[in-house]
């Protein structure tokens, strides 16, 4: 039953990040900054540093899933958030052999992946063609209130997730081998 | 060490492939969704629309509170607005009988004309996190006589057309979305002329706001505030949905047609309940099919 929670959750992940602007006010939206709701790749990242072991890739694959499933959903063109969420997690699962994972720590992972799939799902879509922003206008009105928005929700979700996945993780991974 | 880092690279490398295959696949001009697609969107679709309402309950509470303080003066107003309604109302009647008679005059017997349209209500249960797409979905699909094109309106006006339809639920890309592949043909209403002015939306400008409207005759000169409305012609839309209003006028890069930006009559970012607009006059791709 336990292994059914966490791909529960991520799909609860994206079907929230649709209602997630209702949440922002109107004065905030008049102005044109966009800020993207990354909550699926935030709550991955705790995946990939509280719940998977160093030779475990289950975030890897719920990246890939969900990631192509937000591209369904919400955008036009395939592929983009599948490949960046893929690789971001690929790259915070190398770093997380290295640091120890306390508050700050995650907190900074989730900055820096938040930061590079942001700027990644940018270059893609820049080369497409659907937007059109120069770096500076980018930097601006996308990717410096996402990062702020998306550290606000981070802080929020930290305390409730963190013990219940190494929970999970320790009930899946111990019984695994006895 | 050696192998591990040839495992990555190779790793790597078949995602790209697949990123440019999938964006490829995507990008190409397709008519329908896959059946995955459309499985997908529909079972979150259905989730959105759980999520969807308490969602909202909370999010209006602020702003019904901040209504009810006006509501007396608000009541007081529309009472006597009321009344001017109801001579409107008569006078719409008086009209519309004077129409039918003179058309059975003229023995234009078609019942069927540009501005008859069907209504169906919808709701807007999500919006799309990548703001650079302007869509939201709606809660009615193909099983409710949806399809591609159909014009998606509110009480203020117009805000875009249905780009993508699954079973049950729907895509619509919002007015400010629109570009050069995907044009209206409006026209103008010009007070001191009899005919209307005509033209095409042609895009958004993000920068002022306003859609640009590309007028097809050069030498005329249009006042602030004159409303913007579809044309019927070319297309899936009915005759005179509102669009907008002028702002302004200019010639265009070129000087070779003129310019205008319009100020759209909805408001894009507060939509919660919508309707889709059925033509019922035929629309011309189909004639064109039976012609041939």
């Amino acid at each position: 039953m336990q292994r059914f929670y966490l791909p529960l959750l991520l799909l609860l992940m994206v079907v929230f990040e649709g209602v997630a602007l209702d949440f922002v006010p109107q004065s905030l939206m008049a102005k044109e900054l966009l800020m993207i709701p990354h909550w699926l790749l935030l709550f991955l990242v705790m995946i990939t540093l509280f719940y998977d072991l160093e030779n475990t890739y289950y975030s890897l694959l719920y990246a890939i899933l969900f990631g192509l499933m937000i591209d369904i959903t919400y955008t036009d063109v395939l592929g983009v958030y599948m490949f960046v969420y893929a690789l971001v997690i690929y790259i915070i699962h190398g770093i997380r052999k290295v640091l120890h994972a306390n508050f700050f720590v995650a907190l900074l992972l989730s900055i820096i992946a938040i930061a590079l799939a942001d700027i990644g799902i940018y270059i893609i879509y820049f080369f497409i063609g659907i937007n059109e922003l120069l770096w500076n206008d980018y930097m601006m009105i996308r990717l410096i209130p996402t990062l702020i928005a998306n550290s606000v929700f981070f802080i929020l979700l930290y305390p409730i997730i963190k013990t219940r996945l190494l929970n999970w993780s320790q009930e899946r991974f111990d019984s695994k081998k006895m | 060490m050696l192998f591990f880092r040839k495992k990555r690279l190779f790793f790597i490398l078949i995602g790209f492939i697949l990123l440019v295959g999938l964006i490829g696949f995507s990008l190409s001009e397709r008519d329908d969704k896959t059946i995955v697609e459309e499985f997908i969107q529909d079972s979150v679709g259905w989730m959105q629309g759980i999520v969807h309402v308490p969602v909202e309950y909370t999010t209006t509470i602020a702003k019904n509170i901040k209504e009810i303080k006006n509501v007396y003066e608000e009541n007081q107003l529309l009472k006597t607005r009321l009344n001017q309604y109801n001579r409107l109302l008569e006078e719409v009647n008086d009209l519309r009988a004077d129409n039918e008679t003179l058309r059975s005059t003229l023995d234009k017997t078609e019942s069927e004309s540009l501005r008859d349209f069907n209504a169906i209500q919808a709701t807007v249960i999500a919006r799309s996190k990548e703001q650079w797409f302007k869509m939201v979905t709606i809660n009615k699909g193909e099983q409710d006589g949806l399809e591609k094109n159909m014009a998606v309106i509110t009480g203020e006006g117009m805000i875009g057309k249905i780009y993508t339809t699954s079973q049950f639920t729907s895509s619509v890309m919002l007015l400010n979305g629109f570009d050069q592949s995907n044009r209206i043909s409006v026209n103008v209403n010009v007070e001191d002329r009899e005919k209307d002015a005509s033209g095409f939306i042609i895009g958004y400008d993000e920068e002022s706001e306003s859609l640009l409207l590309e007028l097809d005759e050069y030498n005329i000169e249009l006042a602030k505030e004159e409303v913007v409305f579809s044309s019927g012609l070319g297309g899936v839309f009915p005759k005179g949905l509102e669009i907008g209003t002028i702002e302004e006028v200019k010639p265009d890069r070129y000087g070779l047609t003129k310019i205008a930006h319009v100020t759209p009559s909805a408001d894009f970012y507060d939509l919660s309940h919508v309707i889709v607009v059925e033509r019922l006059a035929e629309q011309p791709e189909e004639s064109v099919e039976e012609e041939e």
